[in-house]
């Protein structure tokens, strides 16, 4: 057994070193570094796993001291006088929730994946020695947090306690893992799928560990005999595990109805189920497709198959906006003090907006629809990579990603203008015109930049997934940058102007580089 | 009309694929690309369709306009695995495609001609393509690359996903298609090679080897070009 554990944990630490030396070697700066060689090097894997096993080490005990952290400091908030107490409750309540949905035996993970189905282990020893390793480490994290940790912030907990709240813990995981297979085995479905289930359980439990709020803790005693019962429950429950004979068929089972091969592949499949064709859009109006040809043609279908999902999130962000200009306004009419903080922060504060726009901006999901439903198959037809084609199609896509985004930004525009209006009688009409130009503008500078990164570094291989790195920094780099401009204070006529003028640089010089290098970089890697 | 490549070279990081290969394809055959898995036939025909960046390589279309650079928009290239905008029925995919290549396509035929010779039912034509079988896709897939007239061929283990009547009729049509094109169809299947294809090619120690039929009957020939295969050098 301990030498099954051994090997599914060398075939984690393989993917994982390989998959950290893949990602490096995209690095421009490491090309030459890292080569075909470094895959053989036993000394530079073991050193990178090393790096990973102390790195998921570290991870582990951060995650834990953080809930621990977190569960003392609420405690010590809110019912400062009694928080040991009300700390046991609330531990105690959390780790029933947690037999319920921290599963680890019947989740699916990339090491599962590879050690059941690719290399095809015996699933009953790869079931009781991972049993075996989840209970082992996660007693010893939690009896360090209990023992240590815990006492260190609350003096008065007692190590017999935490000794109690141990064995709980311990006996939570065995009861849990033994209810979620048992339930799977009944009723052939995971049980959390049901989402009545799921809630009527998470509300019971989470009310119950809210009781301290109403000064009703449960008693150690009580704890002490619930801990007794659950050990007689748990004694059953391991005999069962341990006997368990087909874990591999159920476990074969719930990944064929989950199908993550790894967790990166299950976003992908997430991600890709958000651009899935709507059924309401399968039908398109007839007059829509009238004298339309070749591309135009082409192009208005996919975006008529698509607008449920390109409209739908611009069309209420639109109405969410309506609502909070119609509440502000109405504050700013009936109370004047916030109408001059209101009108004070549209005043110096306008850069916010940046932020604010980059969020509500659907380019990257427009892209990405693009690139799953139409460019992903259609790259690979030497008509379509045509330069006038790309260039053709770009203008196309820029003009209608454009209109989506100006949906709620015309909102949010008009919307920042009445309240400047309300804010003061002597407001001047070039700082609503500016106001409202560098809304529009920040829009369309979104919609422009998510087009023009994704014809400029297109992100994708043909198994649909990001592997340009150079792109992940882009979009990353993108809200840093929206994240400090949003905390610079100047006023909205100055910051327009400025606004206006970089927005307009950027665009003519990112239509330019589309122009000049698309055709090269807009094809399939 | 004839496709040269000259001192064509390709591989990955240090693992070279293609080395030096020079060779010529000629009108009115149908070549038969064969190697064994992972010998490069896929990456001889991405290198051709300049799918994929190369280390070295030209290629020539001659023909009586001259001796000029292959550009792409000569090139079928049909895939192992099809690949289809699924967004669009198989109906708009064709319309959209004739529309933008008509000054290539006979106009003398309708889109309902096109799809008699796939045998694709009307049904099937006003379906989303994601809603399409391997098989079908793989129908629309090969229409849409040879409609277009393209010099050249390129089929990756083209009849595979087919049903065996397809793949007949698929067959029958590329004996038609070779009297004007290049097709150089790449497969596993020997039998299929041996039976369709006018010229076998082998592609074995990185290098393109053209297998002579002679006069040797099929079973002397098959052996051959196993043993051929077999020879490949590890290295």
């Amino acid at each position: 057994m301990i030498n099954y554990l051994y090997k599914t944990l060398q075939i984690d630490i393989t993917y994982s070193v390989n998959s950290t030396l893949y990602s490096l070697k995209k690095l421009p700066f490491m090309k030459g570094l890292i080569t075909e060689d470094t895959y053989n090097s036993k000394l530079i894997k073991r050193i990178i796993g090393g790096i990973g096993l102390l790195l998921s080490i570290l991870r582990s005990i951060t995650f834990k001291f953080i809930y621990f952290y977190g569960l003392i400091f609420i405690c010590e908030k809110l019912f400062s006088k009694n928080s040991t107490n009300a700390f046991i409750h609330v531990y105690f309540f959390l780790t029933l929730l947690g037999l319920f949905i921290n599963n680890k035996l019947l989740n699916t993970s990339t090491k599962k994946y590879f050690s059941l189905i690719v290399f095809q282990m015996d699933g009953d020893k790869f079931f009781k020695a991972n049993l075996l390793w989840n209970i082992l480490t996660s007693s010893l994290l939690n009896a360090f947090m209990l023992l240590f940790v815990v006492r260190f912030f609350l003096p008065d907990f007692l190590i017999l306690q935490g000794i109690v709240l141990l064995i709980i813990t311990i006996e939570a995981r065995i009861i849990g893992e033994c209810f979620n297979i048992i339930f799977y085995q009944k009723y052939h479905y995971l049980w959390y799928n049901n989402t009545k289930l799921y809630f009527t359980i998470m509300i019971i439990l989470l009310g119950l560990s809210a009781l301290p709020y109403w000064n009703i803790v449960l008693k150690m005693n009580n704890i002490q005999i619930i801990s007794i019962l659950l050990f007689g429950i748990s004694i059953p429950c391991i005999i069962y595990l341990l006997k368990l004979k087909n874990y591999s068929l159920i476990y074969k089972r719930i990944n064929y109805i989950v199908n993550p091969m790894n967790t990166k592949q299950e976003k992908d499949y997430l991600k890709q189920a958000m651009v899935d064709l709507k059924d309401k859009d399968k039908k398109i109006n007839d007059n829509k497709l009238k004298n339309k040809k070749g591309y135009d043609l082409f192009n208005t279908i996919f975006f008529e198959r698509h607008k449920e999902i390109l409209l739908r999130s611009a069309r209420n962000y639109a109405l969410i906006f309506i609502v909070i200009y119609i509440v502000l306004g109405y504050i700013m009419i009936n109370y004047p003090n916030y109408n001059q903080s209101i009108g004070h922060f549209l005043h110096v504060k306008l850069a916010t907006f940046v932020l604010i726009m980059y969020f509500i901006n659907r380019g990257s999901i427009v892209t990405q629809a693009m690139f799953y439903n139409c460019d992903h198959a259609m790259l690979r037809y030497n008509f379509y990579r045509e330069p006038q084609v790309i260039l053709g199609l770009f203008k196309k896509r820029l003009e209608i990603v454009a209109k989506v985004n100006l949906i709620p930004a015309i909102v949010i525009g008009i919307g920042n203008v009445f309240l400047l209006i309300i804010s003061s009688e002597n407001i001047a009409l070039g700082t609503l015109i500016t106001t409202f130009l560098f809304i529009i503008s920040l829009s369309i500078f979104f919609s422009v930049h998510y087009l023009v990164i994704y014809y400029l570094l297109q992100p994708y291989n043909k198994q649909m997934e990001v592997k340009k790195i150079s792109y992940s920094f882009v979009t990353l780099g993108t809200y840093i940058i929206s994240y400090w401009i949003s905390g610079i204070v100047l006023t909205s006529e100055v910051l327009s102007i400025i606004g206006l003028i970089l927005v307009l640089f950027y665009i003519a010089i990112a239509l330019l580089l589309v122009q000049k290098i698309a055709p090269r970089t807009f094809k399939l890697y | 009309m004839k496709l040269e490549i000259i001192e064509l070279n390709k591989s990955y990081g240090e693992k070279e694929v293609l080395k030096n290969i020079n060779f010529t394809f000629e009108e009115g055959k149908i070549y038969g690309l064969l190697g064994r898995n992972g010998a490069g036939k896929t990456t001889f025909f991405n290198s051709i369709n300049k799918d994929i960046d190369i280390e070295s390589g030209r290629f020539y279309l001659d023909n009586e306009y001259g001796r000029n650079k292959l550009e792409t928009k000569d090139i079928g290239y049909v895939l192992s695995t099809p690949v289809v905008p699924e967004f669009l029925t198989g109906r708009e995919f064709l319309q959209f495609f004739i529309d933008i290549n008509k000054d290539k396509i006979d106009s003398s035929k309708t889109i309902d001609d096109y799809f008699t010779l796939v045998q694709l039912k009307p049904e099937d034509q006003k379906l989303l393509l994601k809603d399409y079988s391997h098989g079908m896709k793989n129908k629309m897939q090969i229409l849409i690359n040879i409609i277009a007239n393209p010099k050249i061929i390129l089929l990756d283990e083209p009849l595979t996903s087919l049903d065996i009547v397809a793949q007949e009729e698929m067959k029958q049509l590329l004996k038609v298609l070779k009297k004007d094109h290049i097709i150089i169809l790449s497969t596993h299947i020997l039998e299929l090679a041996t039976d369709l294809c006018d010229e076998i090619v082998i592609l074995s120690n990185k290098k393109l080897e053209i297998i002579p039929k002679d006069d040797v009957n099929i079973k002397k020939y098959k052996d051959k070009i196993i043993t051929m295969l077999k020879e490949e050098k590890d290295d």
